[in-house]
This record gives structure tokens, C-alpha cells and sequence, in this order.
């Protein structure tokens, strides 16, 4: 835990000094759980005025091992209508699984990277077979191995 | 949550009172451990300086647990673990790891974190000296007093100097025996591992603990101010008088008279109506001026008295040289037979006097001889260490070439005893042509095997 809570620790000082527009930490109690909202910036229809909740969840092994980082479904935070984003929040980026992730990325750099996959989005839609996915999957989302079908969006 | 971070043998205890997040470890069972020759004989003239030395405890600092002064470059923080490098590494695709963080990183895939190109721990290299030395130059604080110094001297500077750094308990040294740490600032007094009772609470509890008790703990810590009614710690109450607002003071012209009395915050307006207000700073000044000129007299004095020896003496030998003497019996060496008179003494006051001011001078100067040692040694450590350091990096280096060259002349002896099997002999039969091209390699592996002798034999 010593080596994750280290790192974490930093990060946690930098973004108390300053956080890119639209993303606002909400809590970062411990190491081992924070809660992000993240807004889109730009005037795309399918997000306007929303705010998405992220919850950032650290293993020992951050940053060696990636955050599982998931959207939380709330009153007021709904998830993403998103061609990879689960409607029970799971997301589907090769970034946060364990073959995409690097250990240089960070929490900051997850959730601009989070953004831009929003900002870039055009289709109002759940990925395909999402009703059966969240019906079934009991399974946590890093043990999952998503196909990561088109980097286009 | 658990850290197995420490090996059994070391006792292993953070700061827990300054710094929650443990950025250093002492070693109580391991002291002095860490010095060959040449550390010893350093540590023998330093104790000389600081008799406690010998309380000296090592310490091990973890540098990602430590605050940087300033900030620090970009260039110099590991993209893994956001800190300044510790032992950092070079990639073959020119990125800077942690040896540690790139090591976890790898045994989760061989790929290098930052451009995802294929990476493995035969293409990593320490990284240049060159990183090294900006590491070693980092502002970095002390987790122990929060003073600045290069991150390179940090764990010399825990272990040696800082007053808040951990040391031995004087008591350690003594027949009681005692085991337990102390701060270095309260190591110069004797063991304080003794119950005593508290002056406020008059609770009982060791006296090494006294001090943060009674500024922090204690329940009966403060009391109201009996003159300002301010609350203050009962521990700096002598302080707090010293300059408490409320406190009847007297004018500062009282040795010239000024009878007035009143509390320090009032006393300014006093200032203006005192009626030694002008003649204070004329005393002031005529007290100053007569202590100088009372220093004149005393040296006036002095030299008188010098001059009046000096005439006593030079009157002696006047009248010794009045009787029917040779010249040379004027000399120092028989002045006490011939001056047996009253005149003897006064010579040898004068020689006296002249003797003790030699000595005086003496004591002077051997003081300051002593104090300079001591700067020396101290700057001598100083500059060794890194210089030490260095020593001990060529020293590997000059190894690993000389295994090279080893394995390099082998490899050739082998190589040409297979190629040329009796060549000696083939070279003074074959042709012109042939002779003059082995001739030459002969004389090459001639070369090599007579300065290699000692190795082969070896092997
Ligand atoms: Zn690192
Ligand atoms: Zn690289
Ligand atoms: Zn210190
Ligand atoms: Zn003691
Ligand atoms: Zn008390
Ligand atoms: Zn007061
Ligand atoms: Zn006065």
C-alpha cells in the first residue's frame, strides 16, 4: 500500500493546486477510493449541461496496476450515452485494462482522456448486447476482456 | 496494510511524532556498520569535535517519503512514481525510470511505460553519472528539523548533526546501561529516562518527556497571565514576563534618578514627559566616554610600569658595568653574579613580566591552533566523502574493464592457439610471403601472452 498511497499522495497535491476545466474532484478520502465529476466542455448536444460521476477505485499495486474506474448512476449523474460506456456504468477502454494501461498515466490523465472520448461521440447509444452485459456480468469490470473494436470514437 | 518493508534484524521506528508518513528508519543494532578503514579513522578525529558521537545512530531515508525544496525539475521526476529519481535507469528508448518503479512496471509486461515499445531488463542501463549529481543537488528537507541541504547529504546530516534526529541515550555510555533513543538536542545532558513530576499537574512521567508535556499535553499546561490575563504555557511564563505588556517597568533612565514606575505598553508615553530625558543620553554618553578613558589610564599604567622596570634593569646593568668588568661579562648569561644587589630583582621582574606576556601569547595561540583543527577536520570530512563516493564508483568501473580485458585476451589466446596451433615453427618454414603476414601475428600473440602470463596461469 505504502508505494500506491505515495503516488497518490502527489497526485493528490497537484490537483489540489489545479484540475483542467470541467474535471472537480468531489471526495479522495484514503487511498483507495475517489469520486470525480467531469462535464464536457464543448457544445455537443448528447452532453450539454450534464455532469458524469466517476469513481476511481486503487489497487496496492497503482500505478503499476491500473484504477478501476467506473461511472457512477445517481439522481443528478446519470452514465454517459455512450457506444462503449455499460448503462451500469462499466467502461470500455483499452486504457484501463491491463493491456493499455501504463503506469505513467495518472488520475488526471484518465479523466481527459475520459472527456475527449466523450467530445468526440456522436452516436446517443449503449454498446451493443449492454441490456444482456449488465443483466449478466457479475464479474469485475478489469477482469474483463473487452474487444476493443474502433479507436475512432 | 501491512510493511515487511524491514529486514527482523533492524529495529525500525518512524518519526511518528513529526512526520506521520515515515520518511526515515534509524537502526539501533546496526551502528557504525558502514565503515571500512578508512571511515573509522574519520570517525576517530570527528568524535574528537562532537564528544557524542559516539551515540551516532545510521539512518536510512526514504527519499519518496521526503519534501523537495523549491520545484523541482520536470526532467528529474519518474513518470511512475512522481518523485525525483531514486537510482534511475535509462531505457535504450531514452526514457528515465526509478530502477525499482521500472522493475515493477516490467514484471507486468515488457513494455516501457511511457511509448509502449518493447522493453526488457537487458536494454536497461544505469543512467549517467550526469542525473546522478542533479539528483544529489536536490533541495530536499530534513524529515527530522525541516532545514534544507542537498538530498546526497540528507542521511550524513540524520545521522551526525541534526538536533531532531534520533541519537543513543547518553545513558547508553554510563554503567546504567540505558537503551533507549533520544533526540540529539537533549543527548548532551545525562540519561533522562527517570520518573519526575510534572510541575503543573504534578502527574508523574519521565523526565525525557517532560518538555513536550508540558508545551503540549499536559492538561494543567496554561494558566492566565498574572498581569495581562492572556493565557500563556505555564513552562514560559519567564519568558512571557520578559515581555508581557502589563508588567510594571521602570524608566529606562532609573540609574540616573528617574523615580517613575509603569506597565510596558504605557511606557512610551512616559518617554517624552521624563525629566532625564535629555540628561539620560548625556550620561549615556559621558559614561561611555569615561570607561574609554579609564581604559587609557590602565594602558598608560601599564606601559608606565613597563618603562619604570625597564630603567631598573638598564640602572643595574649601569652600575654593574661601573665596577672593572670585561665587556662580555655584560652579557645575559652572567647577570646573577654579577647583579647581586637589590637591581637582581628588578631584572628579574622585567624578565618575568616579559615571560608572562610570552606565555599569555602562548595559551593564545595554541586556542586558536586547536580551533582551527577542528575547522579542518571538519572540511576535510566534508570534501572526502563525495571524493570517497567516487573512489568506490571507479574502483567497480576499473573492475568490469578489467574482467573485460581478461575475457578479451583469453578469448584471443584461444583463438590464435587454435589458428596457428605450432606456428612458431610453421612461420620459419613457409615462404617469404606467407612468413612475413604470420610473422607479424606472431609477434602480436607473443606480446599478448607475455603480458597475460600471470592470468592464464591462473586460469
Ligand atoms: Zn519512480
Ligand atoms: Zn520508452
Ligand atoms: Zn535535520
Ligand atoms: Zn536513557
Ligand atoms: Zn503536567
Ligand atoms: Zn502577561
Ligand atoms: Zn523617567
Amino acid at each position: 500500500m505504502a508505494f500506491a498511497s505515495k503516488r497518490l499522495g502527489k497526485e493528490l497535491a497537484k490537483i489540489h493546486g489545479s484540475l483542467p476545466p470541467g474535471i472537480t474532484l468531489v471526495t479522495a478520502e484514503g487511498f483507495q477510493e475517489w469520486l470525480l465529476d467531469i462535464q464536457v466542455l464543448d457544445a455537443n448536444p448528447i452532453y450539454m449541461n450534464k455532469t458524469f460521476r466517476l469513481k476511481f477505485k486503487f489497487s496496492p499495486s497503482y500505478p503499476i496496476e491500473p484504477p478501476e474506474v467506473t461511472f457512477l448512476n445517481t439522481a443528478d449523474r446519470p452514465v454517459p450515452m455512450h457506444p462503449h460506456i455499460y448503462s451500469n456504468g462499466i467502461i470500455c477502454l483499452d486504457l484501463l485494462g491491463q493491456q493499455g494501461w501504463s503506469p505513467v498515466q495518472n488520475v488526471e490523465s484518465i479523466c481527459m482522456s475520459l472527456q475527449s472520448m466523450l467530445t468526440g461521440n456522436t452516436k446517443n447509444e449503449r454498446p451493443e448486447g449492454d441490456e444482456q452485459f449488465v443483466a449478466s456480468n457479475r464479474r469485475r469490470p478489469r477482469d474483463i476482456d473487452f474487444y476493443y473494436h474502433d479507436n475512432t470514437v | 496494510m501491512d510493511t515487511p518493508s524491514q529486514p527482523d534484524s533492524l529495529l525500525s521506528r518512524g518519526s511518528h511524532l513529526s512526520d506521520p508518513s515515515q520518511a526515515y528508519t534509524f537502526h539501533t543494532d546496526l551502528d557504525n556498520l558502514s565503515g571500512g578503514t578508512t571511515e573509522t579513522a574519520l570517525g576517530a578525529s570527528i568524535s574528537s569535535i562532537h564528544k557524542i558521537s559516539t551515540l551516532n545512530l545510521r539512518h536510512t531515508v526514504d527519499l519518496r517519503a521526503i519534501t523537495y525544496g523549491g520545484t523541482v525539475d520536470e526532467n528529474l521526476v519518474c513518470p511512475i512514481c512522481r518523485c525525483p529519481f531514486v537510482d534511475p535507469v535509462l531505457t535504450d528508448c531514452d526514457h528515465v525510470f526509478c530502477r525499482a518503479c521500472i522493475d515493477d512496471a516490467l514484471s507486468h509486461g515488457e513494455l516501457c511505460p511511457v511509448d509502449r515499445l518493447p522493453l526488457s531488463q537487458a536494454t536497461i542501463a544505469r543512467a549517467p553519472k550526469m542525473v546522478f549529481n542533479q539528483l544529489d543537488a536536490l533541495k530536499a528537507k530534513c524529515p527530522c528539523c525541516g532545514n534544507i541541504f542537498a538530498r546526497a547529504i540528507l542521511e550524513n546530516h540524520l545521522e551526525k548533526y541534526c538536533l531532531e534526529a534520533m541519537v543513543r541515550c547518553p545513558g547508553s555510555l554510563s554503567e546504567q546501561g540505558c537503551t533507549q533513543v533520544v533526540k540529539r538536542r537533549l543527548s548532551t545532558q545525562q540519561c533522562l529516562h527517570y520518573p519526575a513530576q510534572c510541575p503543573d499537574c504534578y502527574e508523574t512521567l519521565e523526565q525525557i518527556e517532560m518538555e513536550s508535556h508540558r508545551q503540549t499535553l499536559c492538561r494543567d499546561r496554561t494558566k492566565l497571565c498574572d498581569y495581562c490575563e492572556v493565557e500563556i504555557l505555564r513552562c514560559e511564563e519567564i519568558e512571557h514576563k520578559a515581555e508581557c505588556p502589563d508588567v510594571l517597568q521602570i524608566c529606562k533612565w532609573a540609574q540616573y534618578g528617574c523615580q517613575h514606575e509603569s506597565k510596558r505598553r504605557d511606557l512610551y508615553l512616559h518617554a517624552d514627559d521624563c525629566h532625564f530625558k535629555s540628561i539620560g543620553p548625556m550620561a549615556e554618553m559621558l559614561k561611555v566616554e569615561i570607561s574609554s578613558l579609564r581604559d587609557d589610564v590602565r594602558n598608560l599604567t601599564e606601559t608606565n610600569q613597563l618603562q619604570e622596570r625597564r630603567i631598573k634593569f638598564l640602572e643595574s646593568g649601569q652600575r654593574a658595568s661601573d665596577r672593572p668588568m670585561d665587556l662580555m661579562d655584560l652579557s645575559l648569561a652572567s647577570m646573577p653574579e654579577a647583579a647581586s644587589t637589590d637591581s637582581l630583582d628588578s631584572g628579574h621582574d622585567y624578565l618575568l613580566s616579559l615571560l608572562e606576556t610570552q606565555q599569555s601569547r602562548l595559551s593564545h595561540l595554541s586556542a586558536e591552533l586547536s580551533d582551527f583543527q577542528g575547522k579542518n577536520t571538519m572540511m576535510l570530512f566534508n570534501e572526502t566523502l563525495p571524493i570517497k563516493n567516487e573512489l568506490a564508483e571507479l574502483r567497480s568501473t576499473q573492475q568490469v574493464t578489467c574482467m573485460h580485458v581478461r575475457w578479451l585476451m583469453r578469448f584471443r589466446m584461444q583463438e590464435n592457439q587454435r589458428r596457428f596451433g605450432v606456428s612458431p615453427g610453421l612461420a620459419s618454414t613457409g615462404g617469404p610471403d606467407g612468413g612475413n603476414g604470420f610473422g607479424s601475428d606472431i609477434t602480436l600473440s607473443r606480446r599478448l601472452s607475455d603480458s597475460s602470463r600471470d592470468v592464464i596461469t591462473k586460469l
